[in-house]
């Protein structure tokens, strides 16, 4: 019942502490479904078969880098809001990542709680907005192609 | 005497310059070893940040987690199984969060001894140590500043604590371990080991990196010389390592490496300081 309803959030952090912290903060105040990693390609590849809402990222990790993960949303969930996490005051890293990723949000550690669940609820609203928009456009093709199908038999029919 | 006065001059002026140049190497050697403290800096900060984040963070949610158990035990109808089993779950957390909190107070106290060890002024006397709570302290500074591309790893054998001046040791193993990291383009490892033999222990700092070129291998002790781009190296790291290793504990910095598979360096250092370890240190 609950797996579908609740937003899925996906935090990924090489540190297992910010992975704890968060993944308990959510637990305590939301009822998201959390989803820790500290390996960035385990949570790569978790997004390839689960639906997200939200993905948090570490800017700094072995292997793939929080902009490289949050590239990798962009592709596998494109409706997921992407989030970058980081230590370095790197501004130069941060409109990178805004202008090439579309990045939702930045946010510096140490963060704050509020803010950062604001941050998230936000996230959550605009994945499931653009997810409506998405099936909207679709019933819209739909319907649309079914009008020019009904036209076409109307012309058929009177020539 | 007219002539020894006249001679005297000269003798007057060497002695002046030699001690002039030693005041001016040792404000040197100072600059640089403050120089390489201010390198590390950014991983330090790191280092130190996301604990004290996850410390910041967790405090929070305990207050509130402790408030929302304060409330469920005040209900006026008494402790249900419902509110029994949300308190379970907030426990589990919190303590899930003491274990954090533990954990990233260790990581901030591991960054001190390291820090302090740079911030003190250059001791003269010797003292004994633990060579390897130096390379470790060391390494904790080093690794926080790599630690996106570079794995460190370390093999350290029991060794007993040795007659040495500490922080210059600081200095020896932080220059070979960036040096160690730098060497590497993209991802690679940082082996570092210590062997005690006889009387000596053997520290060693491995790297995966693009190792040393035939022609810069006769050079690389020489003082300003550098591989590294402008802003990057200063040329003084491995003559300040020998200086430190060979001049003032009679030991041995040595390396072998081969271009494009990396570099070792060995540093030899007595356990025990006498005028004999280091007149010998040259034949070992």
């Amino acid at each position: 019942m609950e797996g579908n309803a609740r937003p899925a959030v996906l935090i990924v952090d090489d540190e297992e502490m910010v992975v704890t912290s968060i993944r308990a903060f959510l637990k305590l105040e939301t009822d998201f479904a959390v989803h820790g990693f500290t390996d960035p390609e385990e949570a790569a590849r978790f997004m390839e078969s689960s639906v997200i809402e939200v993905a948090v990222a570490d800017y700094v990790m072995p292997k793939m880098n929080g902009i490289q993960f949050l590239g990798r949303a962009k592709q596998t969930q494109p409706e997921a809001a992407r989030v970058l996490l980081t230590g370095y005051a790197d501004k130069q890293s941060a409109i990178q990542a805004i202008n090439e990723l579309a990045l939702f949000q930045y946010l510096e550690k140490p963060w704050d709680n509020a803010a950062l669940l604001l941050v998230i609820q936000n996230g959550i609203e605009r994945a499931q907005l653009v997810r409506t928009l998405r099936d909207k456009i679709s019933e819209l093709d739909v319907a649309h192609s079914s009008l020019k199908d009904v036209q076409t038999r109307l012309l058929r029919a009177f020539m | 005497m007219p002539e020894g006065s006249e001679s005297a001059c000269p003798m007057d002026d060497l002695g002046r310059l030699r001690a002039e140049l030693a005041t001016a190497n040792q404000r040197l050697a100072e600059a640089y070893r403050m120089a390489s403290l201010g390198r590390l800096v950014t991983g330090i900060v790191h280092e130190m940040n996301t604990p004290l984040a996850a410390i910041l963070s967790n405090n929070a949610v305990m207050q509130r987690g402790l408030e929302t158990l304060q409330r469920l035990l005040a209900e006026p109808a008494g402790v249900g199984e419902a509110e029994r089993l949300r308190a379970a779950g907030i426990l589990e957390q919190l303590h899930s969060l003491t274990a954090v909190d533990k954990t990233a107070c260790e990581r901030i106290s591991s960054v001190i001894p390291g820090l302090k060890a740079f911030a003190r002024v250059e001791e003269a006397e010797l003292r004994k140590a633990d060579l390897n709570c130096i390379l470790k302290s060391t390494l904790t500074l080093v690794r926080s500043e790599f630690r996106a591309r570079v794995i460190f790893e370390a093999e350290l054998a029991a060794v007993p604590e040795m007659e040495c001046y500490p922080q210059s040791l600081y200095q020896v193993f932080l220059n070979l371990l960036v040096n160690a990291a730098q060497a590497i383009e993209g991802q690679g490892k940082v082996a570092v080991r210590t062997v005690l033999e006889g009387d000596w222990v053997c520290a060693s700092v491995a790297d995966t990196g693009r190792g040393i070129r035939p022609e810069d291998r006769p050079k690389i002790f020489t003082p300003g010389f550098t591989t590294k781009p402008v802003g990057v190296g200063s040329g003084l790291g491995l003559s300040i390592c020998r200086q430190i290793v060979v001049d003032r504990h009679g030991g041995r910095i040595e390396f072998e490496s081969e271009a494009g598979a990396g570099a070792t360096f060995r540093v030899w250092l007595p356990i025990r300081q006498t005028g004999e370890t280091r007149s010998t240190s040259q034949e070992l």
